[in-house]
């Protein structure tokens, strides 16, 4: 948390306007929350009310508070559409009101299984810890210049993408490693449980130290925001250059390092902008240069970039919410479907996993990190 | 089988709340109105379940307010009784019909602006709406229920005034239609002849019935649009010029405020104050026509009008749209494309009122400068809006705030809009979308056999008074 409490000093902002709940202009919905659940204490504006009420005494802390507080993706497209002084603040809001939900009426038992099972496995999946079995799997240095943090899902669920991603740094002769990672803390800090990052990112900032690393690479938007903004946050700064898979295989790409196959591939391939990566940390571009590189045929949405409708798995809510959650994906696919595109590609290991699980064989769904492995 | 139960039994569990958290959100509105928890919050999608909620409603006897955003600026959705239930009917968002050729569409309650703007942009280019300064995503349907101002209300009135005919489930559960649509689908054309009912619910606030399908009339898009900008200096010389333009015709929309409102769009912070010197009002006059040299010649005939008060006061000044991009970029144009666009400038706070009023058009100058004085003497930014209706056959007065909802400021509103409206009503004005307190102050002035009539029509419709009850203090 911030010193200044955001909640504190927006306490008299948000007017109801429901601008929120839909795209500026372009009048597609934009909060998947509020879709779903229809009431007006599931669009921001409900959640920033309640936020208020409870700050100004209006509203006392009641279980039935908890769905409306919790079942938000923290997707942040209300504050792309939100043209109030506010607007930068509404996911810290939210966040921060998580934050004292839990204190106050104790955490979503799914989130509560994320934290046990970091405590005791080091990820929120709870599968066995193994990162650093994989620096003998691939002989990796114990020092070298970058690190690859994989991120939990990468490493225990959508294993593909931490295996492309190694074999895309290994067929450039990138001098690189990997560390006893420990959860980077982003689902405890999504769901309110601030409190038990501080040691992660800690343990993570001392191994990445060991190697000697300037340069931390994630295939993870999650991680990528959690790193860079959250660590930052908590005062925790890593010290070193925090760089996403797609910025540095554009690198890659434009330095020549990176060979791409020249016969063109009959794909036609759409983009998903991750929450994470493309509105919290606003890159928009470095995923679509890669994919203007490859051998493909690259069509767009409607719903992009800033605007872009979200996948519905962040925030906790594919844990504590998946009927909505799967909705929300499936909303996703249809967005791609309609450009008759037969791929969907994103830049999340979370995005892939909600897609895919949504997914009823309309599309294949592959990490940028896979498609470029496969096209170089 | 508890009351809740009963009402999940209509539209499903999904879609009724008796949260904590929705009660409190659904109790205010970003007024000063005091505010009222209702019991649940219920969303139907179908008139079927409109009629089984009102049915439930006359046997077990819980109120029901009428709710598609809740942003009518008058606390009209508050519940004024306990034990209310919200009738949230978002829900209903279709719009079922376009008539190319006469010219209307048929729309549900949860149809907002922004939607109906891009659906007519993509289907219909060539109709139109009429589009208030409000957010995009308000609801059509009662704002034309509540006898809005939107920017074609200079030549064609209050939105009221565009309804073709509607269909309602009345307070004892009957589905009606009034208009020409009693002869069947696809037949929304009119209101008259016969008697016209539309009156039993425009300007009722949700008191005699759900409204479940409303025909609005649509305007041909004219090939050739112009604006203009034109600032002017006092009360009486600017309404007396913005009297003239709209007398004359040439204008089909006369968006007249205080310059205040331009330094908004123009980023000027908050506070926002008037310097001596500045111009006192901006009004953006847009016309339209079907080919050039009409257009030039409406803007010629504009500035003629223009020009003879420039000689009583040469600091008067008409600036062509064009150059009015130039100096304020853009938000220029965001404006005139779809004034919702630009409501932003009223977003800085969580409280919003206004004090809003047809006046006749012989008082507006005074009106205008009495409430001027009034919201000076309380210390808040001049946000005066004013547009002549019909032509000119009425003339809105209307002064708003934007503040923080802290109770010395909300306290501060209320006395400054009561003596706003006392000055308005000493002036013969009527305050619109009228919330309770201020209809308290009408019938303490206005002729009671009005509200007599009032009371037995609700009696008459609503024998049980489940719908809305308290509003209009009726
Ligand atoms: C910043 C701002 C600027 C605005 N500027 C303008 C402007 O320039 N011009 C203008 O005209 N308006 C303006 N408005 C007001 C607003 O746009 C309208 O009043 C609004 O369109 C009404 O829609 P709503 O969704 O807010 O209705 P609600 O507030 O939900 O309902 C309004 C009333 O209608 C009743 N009602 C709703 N649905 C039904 C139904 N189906 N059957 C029966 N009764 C029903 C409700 O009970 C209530 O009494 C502004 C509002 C804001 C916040
Ligand atoms: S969060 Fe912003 S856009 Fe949403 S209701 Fe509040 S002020 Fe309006
Ligand atoms: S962050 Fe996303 S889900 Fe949450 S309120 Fe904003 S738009 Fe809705």
């Amino acid at each position: 948390m911030t010193e200044i409490s955001p909640m504190e000093e927006w306490l008299y902002s948000c007017i109801r306007c429901g601008n929120c709940k839909y795209v500026f202009k372009g009048y597609a919905p934009s909060c998947p929350s509020g879709e779903y659940f229809n009431f007006e204490s599931y669009f921001a504006s409900g959640r920033l009310w309640i936020a208020h009420g409870i700050q100004k005494g209006e509203l006392d802390w009641d279980p039935s508070l908890i769905d409306p507080i919790f079942s938000c993706t923290t997707c942040g497209n209300c504050e792309v559409q939100c043209l109030a002084p506010h607007r930068e603040h509404i996911v810290e809001m939210i966040e921060e009101l998580r934050h004292l939900a839990v204190k106050k009426i104790g955490a979503l038992p799914a989130h509560q299984k994320f934290a046990e099972r970091i405590e005791s496995n080091h990820n929120p999946y709870g599968a066995e810890h193994h990162a650093r079995t994989l620096v003998q799997e691939h002989s990796l240095p114990n020092m070298a210049s970058i690190v690859y943090f994989i991120g939990c899902t990468s490493n225990y669920r959508e294993n593909e993408i931490r295996d492309s991603t190694i074999s895309i740094l290994q067929k450039a002769g990138v001098d690189f490693t990997i560390v006893d990672e420990h959860c980077c803390g982003s689902p405890l800090l999504r769901t309110g449980q601030v409190d038990e990052v501080t040691e992660l990112a800690e343990h993570n900032r001392t191994e990445i130290q060991h190697t000697g690393a300037k340069i931390v690479i994630t295939s993870c938007s999650g991680c990528y925001r959690t790193l860079i903004k959250d660590y930052n946050r908590l005062g925790l700064e890593l010290d070193v250059e925090v760089v996403h898979i797609s910025q540095f295989i554009r690198e890659l790409i434009n330095e020549g390092k990176l060979i791409l196959k020249k016969s063109f591939e009959p794909l036609q391939v759409t983009y998903h902008d991750p929450c994470h990566l493309a509105r919290h940390m606003g890159e928009y571009e470095a995923p679509r240069d890669v994919l203007n590189f490859l051998p493909v045929d690259f069509v767009e949405m409607d719903e992009i970039r800033e605007s872009a409708w979200c996948c519905g798995a962040g925030g906790g809510c594919k844990a504590a919410y998946p009927e909505w959650s799967l909705e929300t994906a499936k909303t996703r696919i249809e967005h791609a479907v309609e450009t008759e595109a037969s791929t969907l590609v994103s830049t999340c290991p979370f995005c892939k996993r909600g897609l895919a699980d949504a997914n009823n064989d309309s599309m294949e769904i592959i990490d940028l990190c896979e498609l470029v492995d496969r096209l170089s | 089988m508890d009351i809740k139960q009963r009402f999940e039994n209509i539209v499903g569990t999904k879609y009724v709340s008796d949260g904590l958290g929705e009660r409190y959100i659904y109790s205010f509105d970003m007024t000063e109105n005091p505010p009222r928890k209702p019991l649940l919050i219920v969303m139907p999608s179908t008139v079927e379940e409109d009629k089984k909620i009102i049915e439930l409603a006359n046997e077990t006897l819980p109120p029901l307010v009428p709710f598609v955003t809740g942003q009518n600026v008058g606390g009209l959705t508050i519940p004024q009784v306990e034990g209310a239930v919200i009738v949230d009917l978002k829900r209903m968002d279709k719009i079922l019909e376009v008539d190319e050729e006469a010219m209307y569409m048929v729309i549900e309650p949860g149809v907002t602006f922004g939607h109906v703007k891009r659906h007519l942009d993509k289907h219909h280019p060539t109709l139109r709406y009429t589009y208030p300064l409000a957010p995009p995503y308000t609801s059509v349907l009662a704002n034309a229920l509540v006898q809005g101002l939107c920017d074609l209300s200079t030549t064609h009135g209050s939105m009221t005034d565009f309804i073709n005919g509607l269909e309602a489930v009345l307070p004892t559960g009957e589905v009606v239609r009034v208009g020409t649509s009693i002869m069947g689908d696809g037949n929304w054309f009119a209101r008259y002849p016969l008697p016209d009912l539309v009156g039993l619910f425009s300007g009722w606030q949700g008191m005699t019935g759900i409204v479940t399908k409303i025909a609005l009339k649509l305007w041909p898009k004219k090939k050739f649009e112009g604006f203009a900008a034109l600032f002017t200096f006092g009360e009486h010389a600017t309404t007396h010029l913005i009297k003239k333009i709209a007398r004359s015709g040439i204008s089909e929309d006369l968006d007249s405020q205080s310059l205040s409102i331009i330094k908004m769009l123009l980023k000027v912070p908050y506070p926002v104050k008037h310097f001596d010197g500045e111009p006192d009002y901006g009004t953006v006059i847009g016309y339209t026509a079907n080919s050039e040299i009409e257009l030039n010649e409406k803007f010629r005939q504009l500035q003629e009008l223009v020009d003879t008060a420039k000689e009583d006061d040469p600091r008067i000044v008409l600036i062509p749209w064009p150059t009015v991009v130039k100096l304020m970029g853009d938000q220029a144009n965001e404006w005139i494309d779809f004034p919702s666009d630009a409501f932003k400038v009223l977003a800085e706070h969580d409280g919003l009122t206004w004090v809003g009023t047809y006046i006749h058009p012989k008082h507006w100058g005074t009106a205008l400068d009495g409430g001027r004085k009034i919201v000076e003497k309380y210390g808040f930014e001049l946000m005066a809006f004013m547009k002549p209706l019909n032509i000119l056959h009425i003339a809105e007065f209307k002064f708003i705030f934007r503040f923080p909802k802290d109770e010395e400021t909300i306290d501060r509103v209320r006395k400054c809009c009561e003596e706003l409206l006392d000055f308005a009503l000493s002036l013969g004005a009527l305050p619109y979308k009228t919330p309770i307190w201020s209809a308290k102050k009408v019938q303490k002035l206005a002729d009671p056999a009005f509200f007599e009539l009032a009371r037995k029509i609700k009696k008459l419709l609503d024998p049980n008074n489940i719908m809305n009850p308290g509003r209009l203090d009726l």
